[in-house]
C-alpha cells in the first residue's frame, strides 16, 4: 500500500527519529523526577497518538512508517538471553519448581482472563486477546493470529499488563512479603514479560535474570497451552 | 564501538537462528528459539559475553521504545474503549495481580524452605 519512494523513506526516518527522541526525552523526565508512572512507554504512546490524530494521519500509515522499530521487538526477546545466561548456574536446580510453578499460573491466568471477560464484555476475540496478555508480544500476537483474537486489543494488554507490572508489581509484591529478588522477577516475568522484567532490570541483575527466564518459559507454556486450552474453555462455557 | 558491532551482529545471527529452528519445526515464535540460541552461545562462550555486556545492557534499559508502534495501534479501537474499556482494563488488572500473587508467594516459600537461600541478604532494594 505505501511504496518505497523518497518521500516514504524521510516519513519514516522523521517518525522513528521522533519515537526515539520523544521517548529519551520522557526517560529523562522521569529519572529526573524519579516517579515510576511517569512510563516513558505510556507518555510516548499517548503523546504519539494524540499527535497523529491532531494531523489526520491513519495509525495503518504512522506503523508502516515506524515498521524498523517495531522489526527490533524480535532482537529485544533475544537480547534477554543474556541475563538469562549470567543466572543459568544458579537457576540450574530449581528449574522443576519454577516450570511447574509457571505452568500452574498459566493454567490459572488464562481462564480466570477469559472467562471474566466473557461474563463481562462477551465478545470472543478480545477475550483470546485478553487472556493472551501476560506473554511477551511477538508470542502474544502470533498466538492471537491463530485463535482469531483482536491484535490491537492484544497489544494495548500486553501493554497495559506490562505497565501494572512495572508500576505497582513491585510495591505490591513488598505489601505481601515477598521480598525476595528471585521471587519478585519470577512473579514479574511470567505476569507483565519483558515490559515488566526491562524496569525491575535496573534493581539488580537478579531481578533481571528471573524476570527473563520467567518470560521464556511462561512464553513457551501459554504457546504450547493455548491452543488448546481456549478452544476448550470456549466449549465448556459458552 | 567495536563492542557494539560485534553485538549486533551476535543477536542478528541468534535471529537467524531461531528463524531457521521456527522454521524447521514451528510451535513457537522463533525470537523465543533465538533467545534460548543467545543463551547457549554465551555459556558455550562462543559468544564472548565480556564484549557483548554494555550493548545488552543498554538495548535492555531502552527497549520499550519497540513497544510504541503496536501500542498507538490503540486509536482504532476508540469505540471499543468507549464500551468496554473500564471492563477490559479490569480483567488486565484483575489477572495481572492474581499471576504476580500467586508466582511470587508460591515461589517465595519454595525459597524460604531451603536454608541455602535466604532472601535477607537483599533488603536493600
Amino acid at each position: 500500500m505505501y511504496s518505497i519512494e523518497p518521500a516514504f523513506i524521510l516519513y519514516s526516518i522523521t517518525f522513528v527519529i521522533a519515537t526515539i527522541v520523544s521517548y529519551q526525552l520522557f526517560a529523562k523526565v522521569q529519572s529526573k523526577l524519579s516517579l515510576i508512572w511517569l512510563n516513558p512507554m505510556l507518555l510516548t504512546i499517548l503523546l504519539i497518538a494524540a499527535f497523529i490524530i491532531s494531523i489526520d494521519m491513519s495509525f495503518e500509515e504512522y506503523f508502516s512508517y515506524t515498521i524498523a522499530l517495531n522489526g527490533l521487538l524480535e532482537p529485544a526477546v533475544v537480547a534477554l538471553g543474556y541475563p538469562l545466561y549470567q543466572h543459568l548456574h544458579s537457576i540450574r536446580h530449581q528449574w522443576k519448581v519454577i516450570t511447574l510453578l509457571l505452568a500452574l499460573g498459566v493454567f490459572l491466568v488464562i481462564p480466570v482472563s477469559l472467562i471474566l471477560t466473557m461474563v463481562l464484555i462477551v465478545l470472543p476475540d478480545i477475550a483470546v486477546s485478553l487472556s493472551l496478555k501476560s506473554v511477551t508480544t511477538p508470542i502474544g500476537l502470533s498466538l492471537t493470529e491463530a485463535l482469531n483474537g483482536n491484535n490491537s486489543i492484544t497489544a494495548f494488554a500486553i501493554i497495559l499488563a506490562g505497565l501494572f507490572g512495572a508500576l505497582l508489581g513491585i510495591p505490591w509484591l513488598k505489601f505481601i512479603k515477598v521480598t525476595s529478588p528471585k521471587a519478585q522477577g519470577l512473579a514479574i516475568g511470567a505476569a507483565s514479560h519483558a515490559l515488566g522484567t526491562a524496569t525491575i532490570s535496573k534493581i539488580s541483575y537478579e531481578h533481571a535474570a528471573y524476570g527473563s527466564l520467567s518470560i521464556i518459559i511462561s512464553a513457551v507454556i501459554t504457546a504450547i497451552v493455548s491452543p488448546l486450552l481456549i478452544p476448550f474453555l470456549f466449549n465448556l462455557f459458552i | 564501538m567495536k563492542n557494539a558491532i560485534y553485538t549486533v551482529i551476535a543477536i542478528a545471527i541468534c535471529v537467524l537462528l531461531g528463524k531457521l529452528i521456527a522454521h524447521a519445526i514451528g510451535t513457537l515464535p522463533s525470537s523465543l528459539y533465538g533467545l534460548v540460541c543467545f543463551t547457549l552461545l554465551l555459556n558455550f562462550n562462543v559468544i564472548s559475553p565480556q564484549k557483548i555486556n554494555d550493548t545488552i545492557e543498554w538495548a535492555i534499559s531502552n527497549m520499550g521504545v519497540c513497544f510504541v508502534p503496536s501500542g498507538v495501534g490503540i486509536i482504532n479501537h476508540f469505540e471499543l474503549i468507549k464500551n468496554h474499556g473500564l471492563a477490559i482494563v479490569f480483567v488486565i488488572f484483575v489477572s495481572t495481580f492474581i499471576l504476580l500473587t500467586f508466582v511470587g508467594v508460591f515461589f517465595q516459600k519454595t525459597l524460604f524452605n531451603k536454608t541455602s537461600d535466604k532472601p535477607l541478604d537483599n533488603l536493600s532494594d
